[in-house]
């Protein structure tokens, strides 16, 4: 249920659903305890899902036959407020 | 008087013209003007168009040559039926006046109409009837946004104050992102293509989750890019989902209709496009402490059902109990009836005890008429078998005379056959030679036949 493949808008639905199903109380206890495990394997997964990517800021760029690049800029990362003065002149540069 | 006293002096008298306070100046200007401009309509287009906190409506109304500041009151600007935006030839009545405190001439606009529509506008309307008619803006196409996106691609200026302003926004409500920026131009010749070739490339790279393709604020010249075609097929065309996110609050370009969602601003699309993390660890959290809690009720409830199964299944002995004293009530009331009972019939034993002695003298009587009765009976008897006692004696006498026994000492003998026992009367029944028993009074007599006489 809470595998690697699935989307973490459905598993949190799912979390949601067993949640209000053991709240209606119209499982049995084997079920609640089996919607339990569920949930709580849900929670784990849940929360590595938010940790899965790394903060990264790439740009994307073609070389002279067309092949595509893509390079880490380091600055932006940090939250782009220290585009330097290259960067700045980007917008008026005509190709 | 000083020298500079006679300079004025002497320069007013040269000119023959009077010295006026600058207030004076100002309002015998304004005067002039509104004696002798009338109400007129003017031709030319708006520039510098805004909107003042008070709702007064400021611009400047130009043609190539000249131009002028004008105002319209909110009185007058709440009845403009259309949206007054820069480059927009416009036909505006009103007057010409004079600011006082800055002494600035002013076009005072009472009513305004629109002079045809402008070139840039008569293209956009004719492309957006287009496009429409192709279904590039049908609700039904548009791609729902991924709920976490980890990619992020974004089309703008590098550099640009619109990117900033998202990977602020983005970094802030996630901060482990990827952010793959295709950088383009926003504005100028070629730009509309690069901002196409750049959702073209990150459809290419395919990582990107979600597309934002905008830019900051600007003139509407300034934002024509996102009002091209090409741009517009470049959306259209993309299999990742495009967040439009032009920095104009108020109208719409191609680009909005088209893309998946739009976004009136760059900061807007950031906060649209990603959930922030800190609310989804805390939804995560609460559902967390909601299943725990669940389960606890959900156990607790079960809990009960079972105390309340298991009260029930008491209930029997309870009843058994119950059935028990009832039993034992049951026999201590018999046992006191009973017991009332043999009370009852002892008081009434004893009450009755005189009558019971008449019984004994019945009985008594009763004896003494049976022991009367038995008397009787036995001199009757004695009687009787005096009686027969006399009978039988004269029998006896009577069978004493007839018995043989008394033949037999007059000297007659009985002879018996001895091998039978009979009484031999016949001669011929004795063979000789066969024993004979001879019985006497008194004694017998063997004897054998050695004769016979028929």
């Amino acid at each position: 249920m809470a595998s690697k493949g699935r989307k973490f808008e459905d598993e949190l639905k799912d979390l949601e659903t067993l949640v209000s199903q053991i709240d209606a109380g119209e499982l049995t206890l084997e079920e609640s305890i089996g919607a339990f495990e569920r949930g709580v394997a849900l929670v784990k997964s849940l929360n590595q899902k938010l940790d899965e990517v790394e903060r990264k800021v790439e740009m994307l760029t073609r070389d002279a036959e067309g092949r595509l690049e893509s390079v880490v800029l380091q600055g932006e990362s940090e939250g782009g407020s220290n585009a330097s003065a290259a960067d700045a002149d980007d917008e008026d540069v005509s190709f | 008087m000083d020298r500079q006293g006679q300079l004025d002096l002497a320069l007013r008298g040269s000119r023959a013209a009077p010295t006026l306070k600058v207030s004076d100046l100002v309002r015998r200007i304004r005067d002039t003007l509104d004696a002798n401009l009338d109400e007129f309509w003017v031709v030319g287009e708006v520039s510098n168009a805004r909107l003042a906190p008070s709702n007064h409506f400021y611009f400047t109304l130009k043609d190539d040559r000249a131009s002028i500041n004008a105002v319209m009151f909110r009185s007058a600007f709440v009845r403009v039926r259309f949206k007054i935006r820069d480059g927009m030839e416009i036909i505006a009545r009103g007057r010409v006046s004079l600011f006082d405190s800055r002494g600035a001439l002013q076009l005072y606009v009472e009513e305004i109409e629109p002079r045809g529509v402008g070139a840039l506008q008569i293209a956009f309307e004719q492309l957006k009837r287009k496009l429409a008619a192709e279904g590039l803006f049908d609700a039904a196409r548009k791609k729902p946004l991924p709920y976490l996106p980890r990619t992020i691609g974004i089309v703008t200026a590098r550099g640009g104050a619109g990117l900033r302003d998202m990977l602020r926004i983005l970094f802030d409500r996630f901060p482990n992102l990827r952010v793959i920026l295709a950088p383009t131009r926003v504005q100028g010749d070629g730009a509309c293509n690069e901002v196409a070739r750049a959702i073209y490339d990150l459809n290419r790279e395919g990582r990107a989750e979600v597309i934002i393709v905008g830019r900051g604020g600007g003139s509407l010249e300034d934002l024509w890019c996102f009002n091209e075609e090409v741009v517009a097929r470049a959306i259209y065309h993309s299999r990742i989902p495009i967040v439009s996110a032009v920095g104009h609050e108020v109208d719409f370009t191609i680009a909005d209709f088209v893309a998946d969602l739009r976004a009136p601003t760059p900061t807007a699309a950031a906060t649209m496009v990603v959930p922030s993390k800190r609310e989804l660890r805390e939804r995560i959290a609460a559902d967390d402490a909601s299943l725990q809690m669940a389960m606890r009720r959900a156990i607790d409830e079960l809990r009960e059902t079972a105390d309340d199964l298991a009260s029930r299944l008491r209930h029997p002995k309870k009843l058994l109990a119950a059935a028990r004293e009832r039993l034992e009530d049951a026999r201590r009331e018999l046992h006191a009836a009973v017991a009332a009972r043999l009370a009852d019939a002892r008081r009434s034993l004893r009450e009755n005890a005189a009558g019971l002695r008449a019984p004994t003298s019945i009985l008594r009587e009763q004896r003494l008429r049976l022991s009367r009765l038995a008397l009787q009976l036995a001199h009757g008897m004695e009687r009787r078998a005096k009686e027969h006692r006399a009978v039988l004696g004269a029998a006896a006498a009577r069978l004493d005379s007839l018995s043989p026994l008394k033949v037999l000492d007059r000297g007659y003998a009985v002879v018996l056959d001895a091998a039978s026992g009979r009484a031999v009367s016949d001669a011929a029944a004795v063979e000789v030679g066969a024993d004979l028993d001879i019985r006497l009074a008194r004694g017998r007599l063997q004897a054998r036949t050695t004769a016979r006489e028929l």
